[in-house]
């Protein structure tokens, strides 16, 4: 498993049912609870990352989730984040009015390939059959955390 | 089973780009065709083209021949069978034919700059003027197919450099790269004219580029190779002189040998310097140039008259010379007749080459020697074909300064073995007696002269902005993995520029970064450029000097990099390593301007 597939496995930062109202307020909280990994060395520019990045193009790759990433040098190694959003979920944009699952990348400037390999290790987990649902549907943390081990093994 | 069909067009569109580019990448990473096997092949064109031209040319020069002498027999032998008036008349036709053809030419050719090919190649862009090659070419048929004193070869070369020329600039090819193909084209016509494919890389490293480096060599002697396989198909072209086995018969033959290549190395300056006096003397009569090239062969008419030999290129004779035996008298009037032949022909502006002529110089001069050495000395010049032989290698590496083509040309033209030990060592002797001697040679003083009048701007300045291409592909920060993919399968580039709205060079996607992952069309409709460019992609100001913008390049696989404006940070272009290499191989040849 790549390191990358790793981190996925055992995120840096997991915050099961998020009450936000909009992006920004989402993106937010799960940046304050990533920004507490120590891999995370400037908050406020890897949160401006974040949000500039999102300005650009839209970051979600299915009907209710959101993959905000940034290529910064605010951290040092690979770092994700995951929210499940409390029903009815956010709007990201016009196309995504319902976002319940948020996965949260941070890259090092440098680690192209890393970053690729992140954002690639999560669409896969996400196309593995019965995750989403499962991520979704999870009553406990621990839950939620065997799911993302066993998708992200696949 | 997965039934799920994809009808959303654009994600049909999406999918198909990304299965060309895997398609492309599988092909590419088996291939692997880098820039200089793109040159390669070029060069492979160019030696096709330029064998056919230089066929064509041969087949004009001797329809005018014919036309002329109304015989389709060789130069020597037609003139043999003229009467005396007609030994006259038809150089002097032919003279005055050439000299009509460039004057009317003149006419249509009066923007254009020198048809040079060794200028193109050496100190010129590469870029050869087509109509005033194809008038000087047209002139060069009449004085060669009316029996001039010069050689077919120069014009084949130029053609075939000409066509080199044409295909480069259709396809765009930047100076350092056209300036190649060029060379390529004469490599091929050279190797066309002689039947002698690494004679004809040689030549033009030798000579005209002045390195053998590979960057260099290994087109040349691509292009030469499909030339002389071109022309051995479409001909029944052979070796160009057969000649009877010569040996070595003992260590003491060595030593007349040392002296011939003291002979002929300083016959061949003699040989030059007197071409030029003949040129400063048609000048100063002050002539037009009809009547001077029809004087010129007038010239060659009268001694023709009674040794029709002086005719033509001199190759019959030096066959003749070469499966001896020849009367010594009898070749030494030739050798003097021959000589103000060529005087007259070259002198009066005749175009055409003096690449045989001088073969047949040294081949005349050698013979002559080793009957000289035989009759005062049996056992120490044996056979005096060997030393004609040798001979006209010597004599050819003294006049060309170029001992190491000699050599080759020699040995590549007669297939000759075994006389290659003194064929070297009296080459090496010439060489070095006439650079002693006399400090230019039959193609270095014009151009140096020109290099002290025009000299390259890419050389002179030697910086960036002088070798890039303007206009590399670049796509926007936000493009989509489609956008990227549609381009990549475009432009034959491994890395994609970025760019802002302003033009700032903000970084680089690299084909092999996204290669893994095109098969993934979620991944492809989230990533943008600007997630996987690597914004710390090598990149070189416009200012930088050659050798720095190399030393950018070490450790870098790319073929090319980006050149940025180091104040605003805009891309003004992109230089490539290949041109940079070549231009670099260029420079640490270039003579000193003259001062």
């Amino acid at each position: 498993m790549d390191l990358p597939t790793q981190f996925l496995a055992q995120p840096d930062a997991l915050i099961l049912d998020l009450e936000a109202n909009s992006r920004e307020a989402a993106l937010c909280a799960l940046h304050a609870e990533l920004a507490k990994s120590p891999a995370v060395k400037d908050a406020p520019l890897f949160l401006h990352g974040l949000l500039e990045r999102a300005m650009l193009a839209p970051v979600c790759i299915a009907p209710e989730v959101a993959l905000p990433h940034a290529r910064t040098t605010a951290v040092e190694r690979v770092v994700i984040g995951v929210a499940r959003i409390a029903p009815p979920g956010v709007g990201f944009d016009a196309e995504h009015p319902q976002i319940r699952l948020v996965f949260m990348v941070g890259t090092p400037k440098q680690q192209v390939e890393e970053y690729l390999l992140s954002v690639a290790a999560i669409t896969r987990l996400l196309k593995a059959e019965g995750i989403r649902d499962g991520l979704l549907a999870a009553r406990t943390e621990a839950e939620f955390r065997a799911l993302l081990a066993r998708g992200a093994r696949r | 089973m997965n039934g799920t069909r994809v009808t959303d067009p654009a994600a049909l569109l999406l999918q198909r780009l990304q299965r060309l580019l895997r398609w492309r990448l599988w092909i590419q990473e088996r291939i692997q065709l880098t820039e200089w096997q793109v040159t390669l092949l070029w060069a492979a064109l160019a030696g096709f083209l330029g064998s056919l031209t230089s066929l064509i040319f041969s087949a004009f020069a001797e329809g005018v021949h014919e036309v002329l002498t109304g015989s389709s027999a060789g130069v020597v032998e037609s003139m043999r069978h003229l009467p005396w008036w007609g030994c006259l008349l038809v150089p002097t036709l032919g003279g005055a034919a050439a000299g009509l053809v460039l004057l009317y030419g003149e006419r249509l050719t009066r923007a254009q700059s020198s048809t040079d090919y060794m200028e193109a190649i050496a100190i010129g862009n590469g870029r050869i003027p087509v109509r005033a090659s194809l008038v000087k070419s047209t002139a060069a048929l009449f004085s060669i197919g009316s029996g001039g004193s010069i050689g077919r070869e120069g014009p084949m070369v130029q053609l075939a450099a000409v066509v080199a020329s044409i295909l480069g600039r259709w396809r765009q090819f930047t100076g350092p790269q056209l300036r190649l193909l060029v060379a390529c084209g004469a490599a091929a016509g050279i190797a066309s004219a002689y039947n002698a494919p690494i004679a004809g890389s040689f030549f033009v490293a030798e000579i005209i580029l002045g390195s053998i480096a590979m960057e260099s060599l290994g087109p040349l002697a691509v292009s030469a190779v499909v030339a002389t396989l071109t022309i051995r198909v479409l001909t029944s072209a052979q070796v160009m002189y057969r000649v009877p086995s010569f040996q070595l018969n003992s260590a003491w033959e060595m030593g007349p040998y040392v002296v011939l290549g003291l002979v002929t190395g300083s016959l061949a300056p003699m040989f030059l310097r007197s071409l030029k006096q003949a040129e400063e003397f048609f000048l100063a009569l002050r002539l037009p140039i009809v009547a001077r090239l029809a004087l010129g062969g007038l010239a060659v008419g009268i001694m023709a008259v009674n040794v029709p030999e002086v005719c033509g290129n001199g190759y019959s004779v030096v066959v003749q010379i070469l499966n001896g035996p020849v009367i010594w008298k009898v070749l030494l009037g030739v050798f003097a007749c021959k000589w103000l032949a060529t005087m007259a022909s070259f002198g009066s502006g005749a175009p055409g080459g003096v690449f045989t002529p001088s073969l047949f110089m040294g081949a005349s001069a050698g013979y002559l020697f080793g009957a000289a050495v035989h009759a005062v000395w049996p056992a120490g010049a044996a056979n005096p074909g060997a030393f004609a032989l040798v001979g006209m290698g010597a004599f050819l590496a003294a006049a060309s300064r170029a001992p190491v083509m000699a050599i080759i040309m020699l040995f590549e033209m007669t297939l000759s073995y075994d006389i290659i030990l003194p064929l070297m060592l009296c080459s090496v002797i010439a060489y070095y007696t006439a650079k002693g001697i006399a400090g230019h040679s039959l193609y270095s003083e014009s151009l140096k002269r020109k290099t002290a009048a025009e000299p390259d701007p890419e050389l002179a300045a030697g910086r960036v902005q002088d070798l890039m291409k303007a206009n590399p592909p670049v796509i926007a920060p936000s493009a989509r993995f489609a956008a990227i993919a549609e381009m990549f399968l475009s432009v034959r580039v491994n890395n994609l520029y970025v760019c802002d709205a302003d033009g700032r060079f903000l970084g680089a996607v690299s084909l092999h970064d996204i290669k893994p992952y095109l098969g993934q069309p979620d991944l492809a409709e989230l990533v943008i450029a600007r997630d996987i460019m690597r914004e710390d992609f090598p990149r070189i100001g416009p200012q930088q000097s050659l050798g720095e913008a190399l030393g950018r390049f070490l450790g870098v696989p790319a073929e090319r990099l980006p050149v940025v404006d180091p104040v605003a940070g805009r891309l003004l272009g992109s230089l490539s390593k290949g041109d940079l290499l070549l231009v670099l191989v260029e420079k640490r040849k270039k003579p000193e301007p003259a001062v």
